[in-house]
Order: structure tokens, then sequence, then C-alpha cells
């Protein structure tokens, strides 16, 4: 992916930078406000990442002019710790996705893969599919290998949330975004918790566990 | 009364008005003497005089002379005296006086008054030639008359004194008190944790106002450190975060770099460690963040009957996962104007307190209900909860019970759940009975003015 980064912080910049350089992405690094609208304005980015707090042009203020300039790529502000009010209005400017500095790089990655791979918009869909499960979104049946599992709703949502991203990984952060609609670490292992009841509803008969962990990292399940 | 009995103020306002009595009475006696003395002199030198005139007589005109002069003055102008003329046999033969033969010199002798009976009086008697007497007497009863009005007269100054003294003590007292009660009700106010509150100055800058000016400026001061404090706390968390967070990215680039699987576990647990303390500081920072204030403008209508059925479906798993049970008690809708995930992350608080602190089996049932003017969301448990004397003190920051040592944890937990209960201007009461039971009492929504908590 083609990627911008507007990030005053040198260090945080070169961090950022060169993991997603690691990951194959093209990066572009700024560290002004005015220049990230200019060049967000004049080519064409896959995605942007954009610091709140910018010299020249703040991070919400540039979002708000590229969307008015009909810039549709995802957008992902960082903001510094204890400003939930920035979070809401980074949102509202038409920002797709923040994260709360200082943050792990595994964390960056999901979201950035997250956000890369997003279905077009206005494509509605209804089944989701992968390692041989099937959930049909309208009934709310889940079948994997054509049995039917009952799900609670967490769990039911959980494997949603996997499936939608399947082949990717997707964080304990982000699932507590998505399920619970928490906007803050709970510091409890309810994640945990729910995954491995999901796991073990998944796995029952002794099939092969299609839900990978990575430690530190987060959760996965295989494409195919 | 033993209110009364042990006030200083009282006590004070008492012993003066009782030592303004005393002097009273003191002076009364030394005016009551000066006029008794007074009054008896000269009463003496009248008698005197008389005496003196009646032998001018006597020595003129002989014993005829003098009874002439005697019967003269009896007669003439009333001048309360008395006079007696006696033979050498001890007969009256002259004046009214009726007593009988008193030996020479000065006496208190008693006659016989023809109006009121028997008297005591002052007299003189003076001897005569050829063993005659003259005995020239004042009727003492103007002085006791006078004894008796001075006496009444101060014993009536000195009761009024009292009582005037004594309903004083109980104003003077009782404003004393008063005063003093303000100031005394500020400090508990404080004491029980409200730092920005000052004593009420009056306008007359008295003693008490200097009182209270004092201690505000004190007040300030603590104040000001305790701001200061918090501000150091909560800086050096902020600018600790931003080097831990880079060593916390390196070791996370090291786990990707590390073959060995020991070694990967020591990264992985080094990766374990600074997220921890990251945790610490940002749970330090949130309570700042709350402590600002700011958070209110942008408070909605949360449905805490609803959070508290959807944390209770999360965390029943947990629960078991611990050996315990998690219920919830929850019916119905009740709306608090609050931050969703501020009041969720004060119940997940209290819930995993309830699930670390608790012995294997217990029970943890979580609800919410409406009250009078509160919505009210307990966590109980039937474990053995927190003595009553340390109540206060879990809400503090970094205060963890000997009890808890061993479990994992901050001592910031209840900390947070205070600041975001002061932050909803919620209480929290403890409770134990059967068990234990936090609660939080959220003033409740009213549905007529949305926004009407501020």
């Amino acid at each position: 992916m083609r990627i911008l980064i507007a990030e005053d912080d040198a260090e945080t910049a070169e961090f950022v930078e060169r993991g997603l350089r690691e990951l194959g992405h093209n990066v572009a690094v700024v560290g002004d406000g005015s220049d990230a609208l200019h060049l967000g304005l004049g080519e064409s980015f896959d995605l942007l990442i954009l610091d709140r707090m910018l010299p020249g042009l703040d991070g919400v203020s540039v979002v708000r002019r590229l969307r008015a300039g009909d810039v549709g790529a995802p957008i992902l502000i960082l903001t510094a710790l204890g400003k939930i009010e920035d979070r809401v209005e980074g949102l509202d400017a038409g920002a797709d996705d923040y994260l709360v500095k200082p943050f792990s790089f595994s964390e960056l990655a999901a979201r950035v893969n997250a956000l890369g791979r997003r279905p077009p918009p206005r494509t509605i869909v209804t089944r989701l599919f992968a390692a041989g499960i099937e959930m049909d979104l309208l009934s709310r049946e889940v079948r994997r290998d054509g049995k039917i599992i009952p799900l609670q709703p967490r769990e039911f949502q959980l494997l949603e949330q996997l499936l939608r991203h399947a082949g990717e990984f997707v964080t304990r952060t982000m699932l507590l975004e998505w399920v619970w609609d928490f906007h803050f670490d709970p510091q409890t292992k309810i994640v945990e918790t729910h995954i491995s009841r999901l796991r073990s509803k998944l796995n029952e008969g002794g099939l092969p566990d299609p839900i990978e962990t990575v430690r530190g990292v987060g959760y996965r399940i295989r494409a195919q | 009364m033993t209110a009364i009995i042990r006030s200083a103020a009282y006590r004070m306002a008492f012993a003066v008005s009782l030592a303004f009595a005393l002097a009273t009475s003191l002076l009364g006696a030394a005016v009551f003497y000066a006029a008794h003395a007074a009054f008896a002199q000269e009463m003496d030198a009248s008698i005197e005089l008389a005496a003196k005139g009646l032998m001018a007589e006597y020595r003129d005109d002989g014993i005829d002379g003098l009874s002439e002069a005697i019967l003269q003055r009896e007669g003439g102008s009333p001048d309360a005296l008395g006079y007696a003329l006696f033979d050498p046999a001890g007969k009256r033969v002259g004046g009214n006086l009726n007593t009988g033969m008193p030996a020479l010199g000065w006496h208190t002798i008693n006659f016989i008054d023809p109006v009121e009976g028997p008297d005591p009086a002052r007299a003189m008697v003076t001897p005569l030639s050829g063993g005659y007497r003259l005995v020239v007497a004042a009727d003492l009863e103007p002085l006791d008359q006078i004894d008796r009005t001075i006496l009444t007269l101060f014993a009536a100054a000195f009761a009024a004194l009292l009582f005037i003294g004594l309903v004083g003590a109980l104003v003077f007292g009782g404003y004393l008190r008063a005063r003093l009660a303000r100031i005394e009700g500020t400090a508990k106010e404080i004491i029980a944790g409200d730092l920005s509150r000052r004593m009420v100055m009056g306008p007359r800058n008295d003693e008490f106002d200097r009182v209270a000016a004092s201690l505000n400026g004190m007040l300030d001061r603590i104040a000001s450190l305790v701001t200061n404090l918090r501000q150091v706390t909560s800086d050096l968390a902020h600018d600790l975060r931003t080097p831990l967070a880079r060593l916390r990215n390196q070791l996370e680039m090291l786990q990707g770099q590390v073959g060995s699987d020991d070694r990967r576990a020591a990264v992985d647990a080094a990766v374990e460690r600074a997220d921890e303390v990251l945790q610490l500081f940002d749970a330090i920072l949130r309570i700042s963040e709350l402590e600002e204030g700011s958070l209110r403008s942008r408070f909605e209508h949360v449905d805490l009957c609803q959070l508290m059925r959807d944390l209770g479906e999360t965390h029943a798993p947990l629960a078991e996962d611990a050996g315990k049970t998690l219920s919830t008690k929850s019916h119905g809708h009740c709306i608090v104007e609050g931050d969703r995930e501020l009041m969720a992350q004060a119940i997940i608080n209290l819930i995993e307190n309830a699930l670390r602190h608790t012995p294997l089996g217990t029970a943890i049932v979580i609800g919410a209900r409406r009250a009078l003017n509160e919505v009210v969301a307990f966590v109980r448990d039937s474990g053995p909860g927190i003595a009553e004397a340390e109540r206060e003190r879990v809400l503090e920051r970094f205060v963890r019970l000997e009890e808890a040592r061993s479990t994992p944890g901050h001592g910031l937990g209840l900390s947070l759940v205070k600041a975001i209960a002061d932050a909803h201007h919620a209480r929290i009461t403890m409770f134990a009975k059967d068990g234990f039971e936090v609660a939080l009492r959220f003033p409740a929504a009213s549905a007529s003015h949305p926004s009407g908590l501020s």
C-alpha cells in the first residue's frame, strides 16, 4: 500500500516508517500539517496516518479539508492519551480510525491492514466464510463443516469480526472496540475469556483450532 | 447540660459573670459598713451635743433648771432624742425615756416606746452631783432602717447582676460556640474530603474572622501542595510514558528476531512488564483527566440498567473461570446522565475487585435499580468484604490492603472508581451484610430536564 504519515515527532515517525516499510508498504513521511494536506490532495494514497497535533495545520483540520477535497482514502488519526474529545472530533471530521499514543507497532500494523482491506462502501455482506466456518448474518446461524454451532451473542460478534478480517491479525483493542464498544482498556481478560469460549465451541469433537493466537499481537482466522 | 459544662466558651462567660457578682457584693459590704459607721457617728454627735446643752442648763440652774430644760426639749421640736433624769435612788425624776437606771458612759439600752413597746436605743449617761444621772438616748430604729435599706438594695443589685450575668453568659457562650461551630463544621467537611471548602468570613474582621482567614490561607497552601503533588504524579506518568513505550516497541521488535524459545519467553515477559507499567501510567493520567472535570460537557443519557446487564453477560464467563459465579439483577431501564464507557470502567473495576479478592465459590451479584432520586448500581459478593475502618482509605491512590498484597494490581482501581463517581456527582457506599456490597449512587436524570444535572 502507498501510505502517507504526518507526524512531527521524528522518533515516532521513524519507528512507524521503518515498521511499515518492513511490511512492504510504500511510505511517505511529512512533519507538518499543511504539507500533509498538499501531498494528500495532490497525490494518491491508499491510507493516511495523521497525528492529531501537527504544526502548521492540526490533524483534524487536515482530515476535514481532505474530505472536502474528495479524498476518500481511509484515514487513521494518532492522538495523545487522555483526550477523549480528540477521538470524537477526529471521527466526526471524517477519519476512519484512531490510535492512542504510545501504541505498539503490531497494533498499528493490524489497523493499517484492516483499513487497507476495507470492502468498498455500499456493499452489503450477508454471508461470511473462512476456514470451513460459515456465518449467515441474517439468520445468525453459524456452521462448521455443515454442523450448526450455537453461540452466545458476544461469541457471535467476535467470530463475525474475525471472519470479516480473515487472514489478518485482529488485536485485542480492536475487538474491545468492535464488539464491546469500549475505547479504553478495562485491564481484564474479557477478550481472552470469550475467545476461549468461542474456540471450545468451534473445536468441539476434536476439530483443529481455526483461530490463531500470537502473543502481544492478536487473533487471526485462516482465510481458506 | 453536660454540653454547657464542657464548653470552654460557657465556662469563661460564667466565670466572668460570677466575678462581677462577687465584686458587686464586696462593694455592697464596703458601702454598708461605711454608711453604718457614718450614721452611728452622727447619732453619737447629736446625743453629745444635746447632753452638753443640758449640762450647761444644769450648771446654771441646778436640777430644777435641768428638768425644766428637758421638759422644754421634749415638748418642743422633736429631735428624735429621749431624755431621763434619775435621782440617787435610781428613780426617774425627769424625762419621758422609759427605762431603768443605766450605768455611766455609752450604752445600748432598752426602753419602752409608748407606741412600739420595748426598743433598743443608743444612750449616753452623764453623772451629776449628788448621785443624779442624766440619760440622753437616740432610738436605733432609723439606723437599723438604713442598714436594711442598703442591704436590700445591694441584694437586689446582686441578684439582678447574677441574672444578667447568667443570661449574658448563655448568650455570649452561645455566640462563641456558634462562631466556633461554623469553623468546626467546615473543618469536618474538609476532613471528609472536600478540600475546596473554606471558612466563612464575617464582615467585621474580628478575631474569629482573622482565625478563619489564617485557616483559609493554610488550606489554600495545602490545596496547592496537593494539586502540585497530583500534577507532578501525572506529569511524571506522562513524561515516562513515551520512553517506556519506545522501550516496549524495541522489545516488541526483538520478539520477531529472537530464535530460541526461552529467550523469546523472556522478551515476552519483559513486554508484559512494560505493559503493566504503561497501564499504571494510563490509570494515573485517566484519574487526572477526570479530576480536571472537563468531561461533563460530553455526558449523555445512559441506560445504567442495560449497561449492567451487558457487563453481567460479559463477565459471567470470567467469574466461572475464576471458580465463582456472577449473576445480574437489573430490570427495565434506568437513565443516568454520564459517560457510558467511564461508568462501564468503574463497574468493571468493582467486578474485578470482587473476582480478585474473594475465596473460591463466591457468588457475585451485580445490578442497577432506581431509588428515590438516584440510580444505584451495585456489585455485591458473598466474600469477606472490606473492614469498616479501611473503607475510606481504599479509595485513595495506591492504597492496597495487606490481604490484597499477594494478588496483582496497582492500587489505583478503586481510586479510578472514585474519580469516575466524583465526575458523575455519584456517591460510593459500602455496606456489609451477608457479604459485601459496593454501590455507586448516581443522581437520576430527570425526564423533563435532560441536562438539568450541572
